[in-house]
């Protein structure tokens, strides 16, 4: 499977409570695009890596903030080492899950279950995580 | 998933390290609450008594302990019983407790059946994953709900003030617990814990009286009897086989009495030895003493503000005293540990809840000194719910509203999922 067909049919597809999300993506843990939905925001190279370090670090990435693509998100819990979640006023989010070389992200906005986001991502993550990428 | 709003009568339980609070969504207060406390009675014959639960027995079928809960359980003089706390430093040490606790309320205070009620249960902002794992897979496996979801305490009180961002300083029992909520979500870094709690005040404040050469001397130790007519004597009780830990529970409370009702907090920083000739205000003991309180009214609070002066309560030696921020040193700290984006609101949104804010004038010396320490450009604002219950119960009360939401329907966590995809569920259904 190419990974621009995860993006499309395993991130982008429609979530369990309805909507999809509005943009996701699969970028490799030094930066590089592997796929992505057409409107994902474009990562400069200091936004994905202070997001690569954050996944240990999620203090400095609070207190600097998490940038997407120039929009920033307060940092919520997520979890040490695998996941990171961030919350946009007024309604809105994203969600970053770490696999072994990559890192899946998936930005979403009103209309949508946060909790239905986090699953789509994260299990997509943990699928990949079993098969060694 | 699940059906409207109206229709779920969902279960609102909030386990406190002093209080234990449960009712259900949409109520304006919990219908029952009772100390955190259990007492455990070692093994012993006979008929079971409202409030036990007996407790299985173990590998060898040694411990038959029956935990007892509930208001009238500690209450009572038994021998042996051991009085234990079911939360210690935020986290349930013996999950047995917690178990003998959520019996107690479905069984004898709510009179439901858990497979028939959603349940929120709240949590510690500060919770870690694995306890929270532990959780949710005590609720499904044992009382098996169809649905649950974990309400972060901070973002609970937020609800019930009606905010969707503020800084919530919960002055609990245990700690003083501050913490971010952002547009609705805890800010997980945010988090600062001060162990300055409602029971090191109440410690203190029995060590001050201590030092006057009181004793004291807790209702459940004597009996007032009245051997002339209109004299009451005193009578002291023999109890040889009533344990330490029951004693101590009883004096503490004795102290936390004394200490909620004399005690205020200074306008200023307070000096207890510049003020040692202030006037005193009169305390009846349970065994008919009258003492004076002077200095300790403000001497005792002011810890809050100064932590340095735990070093004149002897006996209150604490490991790392380093880790003890005053409250506003915890508030500078949490909001530095924020983005910088939302700190003007954050210094503007301070809610101010939790049992130990009832202390008189609390609120406005915490704003005053504030004032003082942050930026000059930021404006301080520092609210509390007007009324007693609803700061002692800000996080129940915000958890009832948020389980009678309609659009929070969809955020449970069915038992369904559960037994789909197991217990780290709950990370992604309620981060």
């Amino acid at each position: 499977m190419s990974w621009q067909t995860y993006v499309d049919d395993h991130l982008m597809c429609e979530l369990p409570g309805g909507g999809r999300l509005s943009a996701a993506a699969i970028v490799g843990l030094d930066g590089g695009v592997w796929a992505q939905s057409d409107n994902f925001p474009a990562l400069s190279a200091a936004e994905a890596d202070a997001i690569v370090k954050g996944f240990d670090d999620q203090g400095t990435l609070a207190q600097n903030g998490l940038k997407v693509g120039g929009i920033k998100y307060m940092v919520i819990a997520g979890e040490e080492g695998a996941v990171i979640r961030g919350r946009k006023t007024p309604a809105g989010g994203c969600v970053f899950k770490k696999t072994n070389t990559a890192m899946l992200a998936g930005i979403y906005i009103e209309g949508v279950q946060p909790g239905d986001v986090n699953m789509v991502v994260e299990n997509l993550g943990d699928y990949l995580i079993g098969q060694n990428i | 998933m699940m059906n409207g709003g109206d229709e779920v009568n969902a279960l609102v339980i909030d386990l406190g390290s002093s209080t234990a609070k449960a009712g259900y969504a949409g109520d304006d207060t919990p219908k029952c609450y009772f100390p955190s406390f259990v007492g455990n009675l070692p093994a012993q014959a006979g008929a079971g008594t409202k409030g036990e639960v007996k407790r299985e027995a173990d590998a060898n079928g040694a411990d038959h302990a029956r935990l007892l809960v509930g208001n009238n359980a500690v209450d009572l003089a038994r021998d042996y019983m051991e009085v234990q706390p079911v939360v210690r430093h935020g986290a349930h040490e013996d999950w047995g407790r917690v178990e003998a606790v959520l019996e107690h309320i479905f069984r004898d205070h709510l009179n439901v059946n858990p497979a028939e009620h959603p349940i929120l249960m709240a949590e510690p902002s500060f919770a870690t994953d694995k306890a929270r794992e532990r959780m949710v897979e005590l609720l499904f496996e044992k009382h098996s709900p169809p649905a649950l979801f974990l309400g972060k305490n901070a973002m609970l009180t937020s609800f019930a003030v009606g905010r969707q961002t503020s800084l919530v300083v919960d002055a609990g029992h245990e700690a003083t617990v501050v913490a971010a909520v952002h547009d609705g979500y805890v800010l997980k870094k945010s988090i600062v814990q001060s162990p300055l709690g409602g029971q090191l005040l109440t410690r203190c404040m029995k060590q001050a009286v201590l030092r006057k050469g009181v004793e004291l001397h807790p209702q459940t130790s004597l009996r007032r009897l009245e051997t002339v007519p209109g004299k009451l004597e005193v009578k002291f009780l023999s109890q040889p086989h009533v344990t330490d830990s029951f004693r101590q529970y009883h004096v503490e409370a004795l102290a936390a009495d004394i200490k909620e009702t004399t005690c205020r907090v200074s306008d200023v920083r307070f000096s207890s030895e510049e003020n040692a000739n202030i006037p005193t205000v009169s305390y009846e003991l349970p065994d008919g003493n009258e003492i004076q309180i002077g200095p300790e009214r403000f001497g005792v609070p002011e810890l809050l503000f100064q932590p340095s002066l735990i070093s004149t309560f002897e006996g209150q030696a604490f490991a790392d005293a380093t880790k003890m921020r005053s409250l506003p040193e915890a508030v500078l700290d949490s909001i530095n540990q924020c983005d910088v984006d939302v700190r003007r609101d954050l210094f503007s949104g301070i809610v101010l809840t939790g049992g130990s804010s009832l202390l008189v004038q609390l609120r406005e010396r915490l704003e005053r000194e504030l004032s003082d320490r942050a930026p000059p450009t930021a404006k301080v604002k520092v609210t509390a719910p007007t009324n007693s219950l609803e700061r002692r119960f800000s996080v129940w009360i915000g958890a009832s509203i948020l389980a009678s939401l309609g659009s929070f329907q969809q955020m449970w966590l069915s038992k369904m999922e559960y037994d789909e995809h197991g217990a780290a569920m709950i990370h992604k259904k309620s981060p």
